[in-house]
Parts: structure tokens; C-alpha cells; sequence
């Protein structure tokens, strides 16, 4: 390969070797369709006529007036499919098709790639199959329902807890059976090189835009830039707009689940420990002997035991941050957010929003904070009402 | 280094034989039982063994060993258990060569320098790291050399001269080479580039190859064999026969079909079983 991917002692290329030759390529294809103009027109094209680029850079007054901070949202939410996984699922597909490939294979939690990576697929007239957990089929169904509309084909994945890592894990199994003619189009900066930067490439455009949009509206640059942190691409993607700006923090919010001092949690940031999963290495919940335990969050999205090795680099450098909020308080930002602003964010994105409140209460009045919005959360309104309140 | 892989592909060579290589899990389905089925492999004469280590996430396997891994790890079976079983089969046979299948985070896990060390103390030959290639091997190689372990390497029918190169610089012990792309179990099909791999591999390196995921029967091993492999490993259907067969039974079956796959390695050529 023509390089190994690492941020700093993070990332690289750890699969079977099998895999190795299709990463060679995806690499060698990345490299070329960056730096040519045909590639690039298209899929700037696609982003603005297709998908609804630029996404409004929204400034919440309601809840500022609440929280006492500005609260300002990146509307990716309001991104074709629902969510920031249209940019990158855009991007793969289009490079699947410059490599001659004539099969889509995708991984999903929440649901959102696996509809992104469909929608992409039918455009582009590409069969695609998509792995889901059983444990996220069941708590995402609107979006099973969706993928299975759009076309393409949901493998229920049976083994372990049923969640986002198996369905990598079968995903990446699939992809040694039928790499010839496969293209892997996973869904966040994670895994082995080239995806982490070839995700973060087609996701960076969020943080770009919002730059732009906050300082044309501010002349002044965010203090706070916060995003949920489940494999990390919709963070990488807002958090790259800043990375010249060392005055405007960058903080990423994991998921405690039921608490970060219980077992159910996934905050791999906070209390992972090196090691190598799905291809990378990075942080990684796992025990004594290396195995990987099984994580926990109200959040299909970020349901996940590791996380893209650039966080992990960034944390260890100090240049962002991450910190961690409950189930509960993302149901209530859920809530709030619906009931203050007429927005109903995805629970992935409502854990951003939970401690934007906290932090807007400690922060002071007259900062800003930006929030990458980075999905709708229609598709949990079962899961809410079940699991909370009648609303 | 020990020797132990190529006294044992030297004196075959003298002997105009084939390698047969089974694999089991470690401490599956339970100690007493997997030692029994290692031990039933060497009364049966096979000629060296590949032994797993139980990972929770094998991308490289299919359903079989995949769900032996995890019921491995659910009885409780540590690594630390796992060393000493190897201890106990290697006091079995001195001779024999033993490889070990890990996926990378267990040796991260232990310490790169530590589990090659302990991995030698309990008589281990060699390893074979799933998802580490070639790429990364600079990470393990000097820590494997110093323990005096042999570096195993998976070659596939995508893999090209120059990432056999590659490969071939720090491999050791033998070349396992995958009969088809695709995770472990129990197949029919080759890849259609077996033949011309076996061949590329032939060309660049003086290490024996073997061929493995879904050799199953005598037929598909002489099949390899004709295909000019020096080797054939059979995993997943090991574990299905322990599986399926009764416990009472499971001594004699394993036998007859161990011994069906060594009387193979005899005669070389499918003509000759037929």
C-alpha cells in the first residue's frame, strides 16, 4: 500500500490476506478519484442536486434561551436519507463503480448507512446488501423497512449481541468470500486503511460548510464544536473544519448508557484500552485476555466497542476531547429538542445535544456552541415511547 | 529456531509423502475432551498440528469454529489455559510441530514479546496471526525470531509476486495457502487460481505449502496434493465430527477418519486412491 494509514499509534491495516489486494486497490482508486476533477464534479453534483448540499447551519433560539448558551445546529439531519451517512455512502458508491465493481456490501447499527448505502445502490444501479444485527433490525424497524424498499437485501446477523460489531464482523466475511467483484462500503471512519481517511475525505465537507456558515453568520469562529462519538465519522467530519483553530474546543460525546460506573455502556474513549478489531487498531473494550466485550447504548448508532482511530489519536494528542452522556439524558434531549424547536434528532445525535445542555450550564452565557445535528429520529420514536413515557 | 517443522517436511520428502495437519480449538469443547481429540491425532500419525486460540470476533472463520470460539470463551477457558493445555500436548510428543492460530489482539493483549516467549516455553513451533499481513509482520517478527518461533503466513489466490516477496521474507515453518477465498468450513470448491498460486508460491520460496479451508475428504487433499501442494489442513470438519458424534463413539470415528486422511498423504496421486 502506498501508506499504512497510522494517526499516530492508531489505524493501519490488520486484516487477512486475502483482504489485502482489495485494499490495495480501494486505496490506489481513493488516491486517484480525490485528485480528479470528472470524480470530484460528480460527486460534488450529487451531493447538491441529489442529496440537499449545503445543509442550514440552524440557530436553536428556543433552547438557547433555555440552556442560556447559543445553541447552533449542522442541519445533516435535514440530508437526503436523514442523516450525515448520504456523504460518504455517495462518495463509495461512485468509486465502486470507477473500480468495475458490480456488488454493494454494507454494515448498519442504527439503520442510516444501511438505507444510505441502498439509496446509493439504486441510484447507481448497484445490487446491495446490507448486515443488521437482529438486536438493531428490531429496535431500527422503520429503516429495515426502508433499506428493503430501496431495493437492497437486510442479512439478520444472529452471532454475539446482534448489534453493530457483528454486523461488521459478517460484513467483513462476506467481503473475503466475494471480493473480486464486491466493493466493502463501510459506513464510518473506522476499520483498516484506506476507510478511515477515505470516510473522514467524504465527511469533511460537514465541518467545511459549517465553518463557512458559522463565521459569515458570526465573523467569529464556534467555542464549543461537539458531535456523538460511535464509530466517529460524523465527528471527524465537523471536527476536521476546525482542526487550524486550536481556540475552538472539539469535543465528542459517547454513550454511557446506563451509566459509565455500570457494565452497559459504550464509551470506549473514556474506558477502552489499546488493541486491534475490524482491521485497525484503536481503543477497544475488552478484557484481560482480548476479548471484546459486549457495549451498550439506548443508540443503535453508536452501540460499538471501538472507534475510528483518529479519536483515538486526537485524544491522546488533546486536541479533542470526549466526555459521555446517559440514555436518559439523551431521551430527554430527544424530547427537548422536539418540543422547544419542532426537530426531532436521532438518539445518536441527541446524546451531543445532552451535554450541550450540561455544558451550556457550566459554560456561560454568549458562547457558542455547535452541534453537529448528524441525523433525524423518526426511526426511534417506537423506541422512545416504549422505553420512556407515553408521550 | 526449533526444527521442528522442517525435520518433520524433510523426513516426508524422504519418505515421498504429503503433510496432513489437523486443527482443533483449544480447550473445546472442554479440556479433557480436546486433549483426548489431539491425542487420538498423533496415535493416528498425522504429521503436525494447527491448535486455535479462542478469539470473540474471527473474522476469518466461518459458522463452525466461529461458534466453537464462543462457546470456548462463554465455559471460561482462558489464555493462561490455553498455554498450559499446549504444555501438556506438546509432554505428549516431543517431535511433533505445533502451530498456533491467534487473531491479533490476544497476543497484543498479552504483550507481543511475552506471548511468542510463553508460546515457545509450551512447545509451540510456530504462529499464525489471522488478520496481521505481511505489512505488519515487522511488529511480531523480531519478537517471534527471539523465542525462536516460526512466523506461519496465509497466501490466497489473490496474492501477487510482489506481496509474496513480501511474505516470503519473514515466513517460516510452511505456507498456508487458502484453497478458495472465503472464511474456514467445510466446502466442495477450489478457487480457480489455486493451481497457478501453489505455483507462484513454488517460485519464490523453498517452503513447503499447504492448503487448507474446506479440504474435507481424502479426495480434495489428493486433489491439493496433484495441484502440487506439499500439504493438506483440515479444520472445520474436525470440529463437526466432535461435535455430531457421540461421546462413546467420538474415539474410533475421529480415528478412522484421521487415519483415511494420513494413508492419503501416501499416495500422491488421485488415481491412486480411486
Amino acid at each position: 500500500m502506498k501508506s499504512t494509514g497510522f494517526f499516530g499509534g492508531f489505524g493501519g491495516v490488520y486484516v487477512p490476506e486475502t483482504l489485502m489486494p482489495a485494499l490495495e486497490e480501494l486505496e490506489e482508486a481513493f488516491l486517484q478519484a480525490k485528485e480528479d476533477s470528472v470524480f470530484l464534479a460528480k460527486y460534488n453534483d450529487l451531493l447538491h442536486n441529489y442529496a440537499g448540499r449545503p445543509t442550514p447551519l440552524y440557530r436553536a433560539a428556543n433552547l438557547s434561551q433555555r440552556w442560556g448558551a447559543n445553541i447552533w445546529l449542522k442541519r445533516e439531519d435535514l440530508l437526503h436519507g436523514g442523516a450525515h451517512k448520504t456523504n460518504n455512502a455517495l462518495g463509495q458508491a461512485l468509486l465502486a463503480r470507477a473500480m468495475g465493481k458490480t456488488r454493494l456490501i454494507a454494515e448498519t447499527g442504527a439503520g442510516q448507512h444501511g438505507v444510505a448505502a441502498a439509496m446509493s445502490g439504486a441510484l447507481l444501479g448497484i445490487k446491495t446488501e446490507v448486515y443488521m444485527g437482529e438486536v438493531d433490525m428490531l429496535r431500527q424497524q422503520p429503516n429495515v423497512l426502508r433499506m428493503r424498499l430501496l431495493g437492497a437485501e437486510v442479512h439478520p446477523v444472529t452471532t454475539g449481541g446482534r448489534t453493530l460489531k457483528e454486523a461488521i464482523n459478517e460484513a467483513l466475511r462476506d467481503w473475503v468470500s466475494s471480493v473480486r467483484t464486491t466493493h466493502y462500503m463501510l459506513g464510518t471512519a473506522a476499520g483498516p486503511h484506506p476507510f478511515p481517511a477515505m470516510v473522514k475525505f467524504f465527511q469533511q465537507i460537514i465541518g467545511c460548510e459549517a465553518r463557512e456558515q458559522f463565521s459569515q453568520r458570526c465573523a467569529c469562529l464556534p467555542d464549543y464544536v461537539l458531535a456523538c462519538i460511535g464509530g466517529g465519522s460524523n465527528a471527524v467530519g465537523i471536527f476536521s473544519g476546525f482542526f487550524n483553530d486550536p481556540q475552538v474546543k472539539l469535543i465528542g460525546v459517547e454513550p454511557a448508557g446506563k451509566g459509565l460506573e455500570t457494565e452497559h455502556h459504550g464509551a470506549v474513549l473514556q474506558k477502552g484500552s489499546p488493541g486491534c478489531l475490524h482491521g485497525m487498531k484503536s481503543l477497544l473494550l475488552q478484557d484481560g485476555d482480548g476479548q471484546v466485550l459486549e457495549t451498550y447504548s439506548i443508540a443503535a448508532g453508536l452501540d460499538y466497542p471501538s472507534v475510528g482511530p483518529e479519536h483515538a489519536y486526537l485524544q491522546s494528542t488533546g486536541q479533542a476531547s470526549y466526555v459521555a452522556a446517559t440514555d436518559s439524558e439523551a431521551i430527554g434531549a430527544y424530547v427537548e429538542l422536539s418540543r422547544s424547536e419542532g426537530i426531532i434528532p436521532a438518539l445518536e445525535s441527541a446524546h451531543a445535544l445532552a451535554y450541550a445542555k450540561r455544558l451550556s450550564s457550566c459554560a456561560g452565557h454568549g458562547k457558542h456552541i455547535l452541534i453537529n445535528l448528524s441525523g433525524r429520529g423518526d426511526k426511534d420514536l417506537q423506541q422512545v415511547i416504549d422505553n420512556v413515557q407515553p408521550l | 529456531m526449533s526444527n521442528r517443522y522442517s525435520n518433520r517436511f524433510a523426513q516426508l520428502e524422504k519418505q515421498g509423502r504429503k503433510a496432513f495437519i489437523p486443527f482443533t480449538m483449544l480447550g473445546w469443547p472442554n479440556r479433557k475432551s480436546c486433549l483426548a481429540t489431539v491425542a487420538t491425532m498423533i496415535d493416528s500419525g498425522v504429521s503436525a498440528l494447527e491448535l486455535g486460540m479462542a478469539f470473540s470476533d474471527p473474522v476469518a472463520d466461518g459458522p463452525v469454529i466461529q461458534r466453537a470460539a464462543s462457546e470456548t470463551i462463554a465455559s471460561g477457558f482462558t489464555v493462561a489455559d490455553a498455554f498450559d493445555l499446549l504444555k501438556e500436548i506438546r509432554s505428549i510428543d516431543q517431535d511433533i510441530p505445533i502451530g498456533l492460530l491467534v487473531y491479533y489482539n490476544m497476543v497484543l493483549r498479552y504483550g507481543i514479546t511475552d506471548f511468542f516467549t510463553q508460546a515457545h516455553n509450551c512447545g509451540v513451533d510456530g504462529i499464525l496471526i489471522a488478520d496481521l499481513p505481511p505489512e505488519a509482520a515487522s511488529e511480531t517478527y523480531p519478537a517471534a525470531r527471539a523465542a525462536a518461533v516460526e512466523s506461519i503466513f496465509i497466501v490466497s489466490p489473490l496474492t501477487l509476486p510482489d506481496r509474496l516477496d513480501t511474505i516470503a521474507k519473514y515466513a517460516g515453518g510452511f505456507l498456508y495457502a487458502v484453497s478458495r477465498l472465503g472464511t474456514t468450513g467445510v466446502e466442495e470448491r477450489y478457487d480457480r487460481e489455486l493451481e497457478a498460486l501453489i505455483s507462484r508460491v513454488k517460485a519464490t520460496s523453498t517452503l513447503p505449502v499447504c492448503v487448507g479451508f474446506g479440504i474435507s475428504t481424502a479426495k480434495q487433499a489428493q486433489q491439493m496434493f496433484a495441484l502440487g501442494a506439499d500439504g493438506a489442513i483440515t479444520g472445520s470438519k474436525i470440529v463437526d465430527l466432535v461435535r455430531n458424534t457421540p461421546e462413546h463413539l467420538l474415539t474410533t470415528c475421529l480415528q478412522e477418519y484421521l487415519t483415511t486422511m494420513v494413508r492419503c498423504t501416501y499416495m500422491t496421486s488421485p488415481a491412486a486412491q480411486a
